[in-house]
């Protein structure tokens, strides 16, 4: 603790409200907070001098400052909901376009025809095995790069260096199959000569060879299983893509899951409630800001006759807002009669690390999730919670 | 790769102060200048070996020899369709580059509107989730009229949301994790438990 913060302490705690605003309010907000103290000393003074004056606050809301709108019975209110986003985000980069794909060939190619020659005897000491390989290799595919095909930047074909129209050389897989190829000791490029040579080969030559054979791990395909099967319940479907949790409610529509603020709890605190009590625990996840990264707001249509929703004498729904379990804040206040025109979604943004949703544990009655990109939300959603949230999601 | 033979010595001749080509292209001669320095690397040793004449260690001569080539940058001749070709295209990669670039820029432009269109809302909103207009349309007394003190709920989560609190501990390790070009092969972990 030094001088500053100690002076900046002096004005918080005086009286004087001008020079109070010198301070800015969240710097207030962690000076006078007693849990921000960080002597033993203090922070026991502090709790002792501030205990006594507070008497509970349920007794003051009571006595002192009885809200002035509890003479009506019922208010009129809007629903005040928080709906966490959660989202994987991509595991893999994204798909190159062709435009991409030929492009980096051709700068692969252009960067042969710039660099210097390959040194041999600098890199490989003369009869080494590296030198035998590099020579066998080197012979075929003329440069020292792997996969830009047979191309040298020196000598008479030195201008060559533009593939035909309808090559596949800069495709990924034709890379990754060079680049195995060439880590196995084979030649990159296919020749006649050598495909001879295995076929005059005897049985004994070519078990030989089986045994002192090099295995190179192959990459895994970025196509999953779950891909395949289009499993929306997975999280390794879509693996260049951001997915987001999508819940059906017990109404039968497709929403992020979504509950009231209760109590005295603010949005992050409900975002992380609301996860825990709808996809139970076993998922790493983290909430990434304290405010929301957009809103929804519907207002009620005006009460029919067929809906078993209880109408209001004003035209909203007459509900009763039981308290929370998991919010003591609003199991002191009690249960709240409110008369609701509409509700106000606040979308909280929150990542997945580990982890899978769990419905059985479910405390709102939802029936069914699912982990979609951005424009498969748009065919499970509302025309009108599309709008709202189209511009919250990410692109890719 | 045409006759890989021993090295010559004839690139060795290149270090020699007194024996250069005539025909470098003029972007080498910056290169050029930079290797015309009296002592090789430092003149100690030749200090201390003064009536014996220079004499610089093989291995840096071999160094020198291989990385710095006396012919750098290398000369990139075009013909006259094929510079055309080159040129054109590299402007379609920087065109393409700069409509990536816009896509990205109006993405986060979208998501900050949305951002802060949605504090906006949370900012206006009392303890029962009505703003002013909603409190006027639905025949709410405002807080002043009814001669209490103003809401002091209203904004209350908003204020709350503008807090940094913990905003600057840092985010997960598992956040850092890289985009790669092909998946693990034990896939996502979905087995998690807390």
């Amino acid at each position: 603790m030094n001088a500053g913060q100690n002076s900046a302490r002096r004005i918080v705690a005086s009286a004087n409200p001008f020079i109070r605003d010198t301070v800015c309010i969240s710097c207030r907000h962690r000076l006078t907070s007693s849990s921000s103290r960080r002597h033993a000393a203090t922070a026991a003074a502090t709790a002792q001098s501030s205990a006594p004056p507070s008497p509970p606050p349920s007794s003051t809301n009571s006595t002192h400052v009885p809200p002035v709108t509890t003479t009506n019975a019922i208010q009129k209110a809007y629903a005040v909901l928080a709906a966490p986003i959660l989202s994987r985000p991509p595991l893999l980069t994204r798909e190159l376009t062709s435009f991409e794909k030929a492009y980096y060939l051709y700068q692969k190619r252009l960067n042969e025809r710039l660099a210097l020659p390959f040194s041999r005897y600098f890199y490989y000491k003369k009869g080494t095995p590296g030198d035998e390989i590099w020579k066998r290799q080197v012979k075929s595919r003329k440069a020292a790069a792997k996969d830009i095909g047979v191309y040298s930047g020196y000598g008479d074909e030195a201008w060559n260096d533009e593939v035909l129209v309808g090559s596949k050389l800069a495709e990924p897989d034709e890379i990754i199959k060079a680049l195995i190829k060439d880590a196995e000791g084979k030649s990159v490029v296919e020749d006649k000569a050598e495909a001879e040579e295995a076929e005059e080969k005897s049985q004994e030559e070519v078990a030989k060879e089986e045994m002192n054979k090099i295995t190179i791990e192959k990459p895994m395909s970025r196509l999953t299983e779950a891909d395949t099967t289009n499993n929306t319940k997975s999280l390794n479907r879509k693996l260049d893509r951001s997915l987001y949790l999508l819940i059906k409610n017990k109404d039968g529509r497709w929403r992020f899951p979504e509950d009231r603020v209760y109590g005295r709890e603010n949005l992050h605190q409900a975002a992380e409630r609301i996860l825990v009590q709808s996809c139970g625990i076993n998922m790493n996840t983290w909430l990434v800001g304290n405010h929301p990264v957009g809103h929804y707001i519907y207002n009620f249509p005006p009460p029919s006759k067929k809906s078993a929703l209880p109408a209001g004498p004003n035209g909203g729904r007459l509900s009763t807002v039981q308290p929370n379990a998991m919010v003591p804040t609003s199991l002191t206040a009690g249960p709240k009669d409110v008369e609701e025109f509409g509700e106000k979604l606040f979308f909280m943004k929150g990542r997945i690390m580990a982890g899978q949703v769990e419905l059985a544990k479910n405390e709102f009655g939802d029936q069914d999730f699912a982990w979609l990109s951005k424009d498969e939300i748009q065919q499970y959603v509302t025309e009108r919670y599309w709008s709202s949230v189209r511009n919250v999601l990410a692109d890719r | 790769m045409a006759g890989m033979k021993a090295p010559s010595t004839a690139l060795l001749r290149a270090f020699s102060p007194l024996w250069r080509p005539q025909a470098l292209p003029w972007t080498a001669r910056g290169c050029v200048l930079q290797q015309q320095q009296a002592a090789p690397f430092s003149s100690t040793q030749r200090m201390e070996k003064k009536g014996r004449g220079a004499k610089t260690d093989m291995r840096i001569t071999l160094i020198r020899y291989h990385l710095q080539h006396p012919l750098t940058p290398r000369p990139l001749r075009f013909s006259r369709t094929r510079a055309l070709r080159h040129w054109t295209i590299h402007r379609a990669w920087r065109l393409y580059q700069r409509k990536l670039a816009e896509k990205r820029t109006l993405e986060l432009e979208r998501q900050y509107n949305s951002m802060a269109e949605a504090c906006e809302a949370l900012r206006l909103i009392d303890s029962n989730g009505l703003n002013a207009q909603d409190r006027e349309r639905l025949g709410v007394p405002e807080p002043e009229m009814t001669g209490a003190k103003s809401d002091k709920d209203t904004g209350r989560l908003y204020r709350i949301a503008m807090r940094k609190d913990g905003i600057f501990n840092g985010a997960p390790i598992e956040y850092a994790k890289i985009q790669t070009e092909t998946p693990s092969k034990d896939g996502w972990n979905h087995g998690w438990t807390k």
